[in-house]
């Protein structure tokens, strides 16, 4: 890419366009204690959630996504799904609000976070931040909700 | 006789949009998101001007001299748009806010009284969200049923699918003249004449091909049409509706108020005449008058001149996005002379996604859509999450369409090499 598109790079950078290429956290969750399908309906990306809790319910022992969008959107699922393996529920929820805030150009994550903060470069392109959200919306939802009972409900990200 | 070798229409109306001579990121803008809506020529925007700064008054209301001046500024714009796609009365053109508003108003007007359960409306599995959700809520309020128009391998209108849909059952077709994301267009006259043969009505969603080519309401035979002025250099906020006369009359009133009545009594009321009987309450009188700028506008340069500029322009688009690796378009090839499609093209790249190819765009300055274009069950059956769409216009050039192609090249290119 030339200079000229040279901010770009700030928004694609290596890590996400690797994980779009080869996410490592494709698939579903087994077995499924939480799942959860999230959508962005104006421009058609969708998300589905699978989470495996542990027996007391409290504690995120998995995450897996399926689901089609741009390359923010996935990378930041793969990411996710990463970042939330063993954390607390309570943990996670936090972890929502953080994201949210970093992507309104709030403060970055932790360094034993850090790779999530590659979606910084996101925050200063405004109409994608939703892209970037759309899956830690989805887990909120996901989390919030008693059991898995509506499986055939999206929530929407706009 | 020396030979002039005439400048593209583009170069001799670029400077009437004032909107086109500006830099995003630096960069030239190339409009091409045409298709989403158009932009505004002077004519238009002075238009608007001239009405706020010397005629705005409320229309049909009073005797005074501003509010003659601005009944006759909208009623003249009704002649204008009556003109511009040959109606033979002028009662048949009804302002709406857009083309969804005058899809509705038909839904309402005449599909809910008129339709039974087991009549059939036949629309395609092309149409915008807009020719498609009304027709919903009528199959779901009258026990109507909806059946759509397949495509043909060449992704336009299936012609013999459609005959064998009709049936004495089909009591409205209804369908779209310019596809708005595959290009193709309709053979909408024999639409009409086939339908017609089982005494079936016919509505056209002219919004795609009323900016760009010329229409004949009376050679179509529709008994409906509706296009959107915000796609044909008016402002946002004003659509039309194009009715038969006898039909437009037989229609019970859409929406109650002022303006639509003859006489009121606290239990009843009788009707305006046509079409004020379809126009309740003020309507957008200043966006009504700049549609009629903007017709007199595309009027004064032709559209049949515009339709023959955009074929060349189509040509070169197709010609250009065959060079770049991975491209799908969708819909017809334009044939030699860039005809047969609009001047529109809705493309996937490969792995790399719509939007992730409208942002890289635009860092270039090039404004295309991204997305499912409001046809999403067009993008189901053609199995495509969503699509890229550069759309066209009279005031786009070749160079816009160069600028495009690299920027295009450059976005496959970037992503190309992570993918390998
Ligand atoms: C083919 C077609 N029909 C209907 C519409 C709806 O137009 P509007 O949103 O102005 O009512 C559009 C515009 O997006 C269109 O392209």
């Amino acid at each position: 890419m030339t200079s000229s598109l040279g901010n770009l790079r700030d928004l694609y950078q290596q890590v996400i366009l690797e994980r779009y290429k080869k996410p490592r956290h494709r698939g579903k969750a087994d077995p499924v204690s939480r799942y959860q399908k999230g959508h962005n309906p104006s421009c058609g990306d969708t998300i589905e959630l699978t989470l495996r809790l542990n027996q007391a319910g409290d504690r995120i022992e998995e995450v897996k996504f399926e689901g089609e969008g741009c390359a923010i959107a996935m990378a930041s699922a793969d990411l996710m799904a990463e970042a939330l393996t063993g954390r607390n529920v309570d943990e996670a929820l936090q972890m929502v609000q953080r994201f949210q805030d970093m992507m309104k150009g709030g403060v970055e994550f932790p360094s034993e976070f850090r790779k999530l903060n590659v979606m910084q470069g996101v925050s200063q392109f405004p109409v994608r931040i939703k892209c970037a959200t759309l899956t830690w919306h989805t887990l909120k939802a996901a989390l919030e909700a008693a059991s898995s009972e509506k499986l055939e409900e999206f929530v929407s990200n706009e | 006789m020396t030979i002039a070798t005439e400048k593209p229409l583009a170069f001799k109306v670029r400077a009437d949009f004032p909107i086109l001579h500006q830099e995003i990121h630096g960069k030239p803008l190339v409009y091409l998101d045409n298709a989403a809506t158009s932009q505004k020529p002077i004519a238009v925007l002075e238009a608007l001007k001239h009405y706020y700064e010397n005629d705005n008054a409320n229309v049909h209301r009073g005797v005074h001299t501003l509010s003659s001046r601005a009944t006759d500024g909208y009623e003249g714009a009704r002649d204008k748009v009556a003109a511009f796609v040959n109606a033979p009365s002028r009662q048949e053109i009804v302002f709406t806010r857009n083309a969804s508003e005058a899809i509705n108003l038909v839904a309402y007007a005449w599909a809910m009284s008129t339709l039974q359960p087991g009549d059939e409306i036949i629309l395609t599995v092309m149409e915008h969200h807009s020719n498609l959700i009304p027709w919903q809520f009528v199959a779901q309020r009258t026990g109507a049923i909806l059946k759509f128009v397949e495509l043909t391998e060449t992704e336009e209108f299936d012609f013999d699918h459609f005959k064998s849909l009709l049936s004495d059952k089909t009591k409205l077709v209804s369908v779209v003249h310019v596809s708005n994301t595959l290009g193709c267009i309709n053979p909408v006259q024999e639409i009409c004449a086939e339908a017609h043969r089982y005494g079936a009505k016919v509505l056209i969603d002219a919004c795609q091909s009323a900016p760009h080519m010329p229409l004949n309401v009376q050679q179509i035979d529709c008994d409906w049409l509706v296009a959107s002025g915000h796609k044909m250099c008016a402002p946002t906020g004003i659509g039309f509706l194009y009715g038969k006369l006898e039909l437009l009359r037989s229609m019970p009133p859409f929406l109650g108020g002022g303006e639509m009545i003859a006489d009121v009594f606290l239990d009843r009321a009788t009707y305006a005449d046509l079409p004020h009987k379809f126009e309740a309450g003020t309507p957008a009188i200043a966006e009504a008058i700049a549609l009629g700028a903007a017709v007199d506008y595309l009027t004064a340069i032709g559209m049949d001149r515009i339709h023959t500029y955009e074929e060349e322009l189509t040509a070169y688009l197709f010609k250009q996005l065959e060079q770049v690796p991975t491209i799908r378009t969708y819909g017809p090839k334009p044939n030699a002379n860039g005809g047969g499609r609009a001047a529109l093209a809705a493309f996937t790249a490969g792995d790399v996604h719509p939007h992730d190819l409208s942002t890289i765009l635009d860092q270039a300055g090039v404004a295309i859509r991204a997305g499912h274009h409001c046809t999403q069950p067009l993008h189901r059956h053609l199995g495509a999450q969503s699509t890229a769409r550069a759309s066209l216009y009279f005031y786009n050039t070749r160079e816009d369409i160069d600028v495009f192609i690299a920027a295009l090249k450059e976005a496959v290119d970037f992503f190309g090499s992570i993918f390998g």
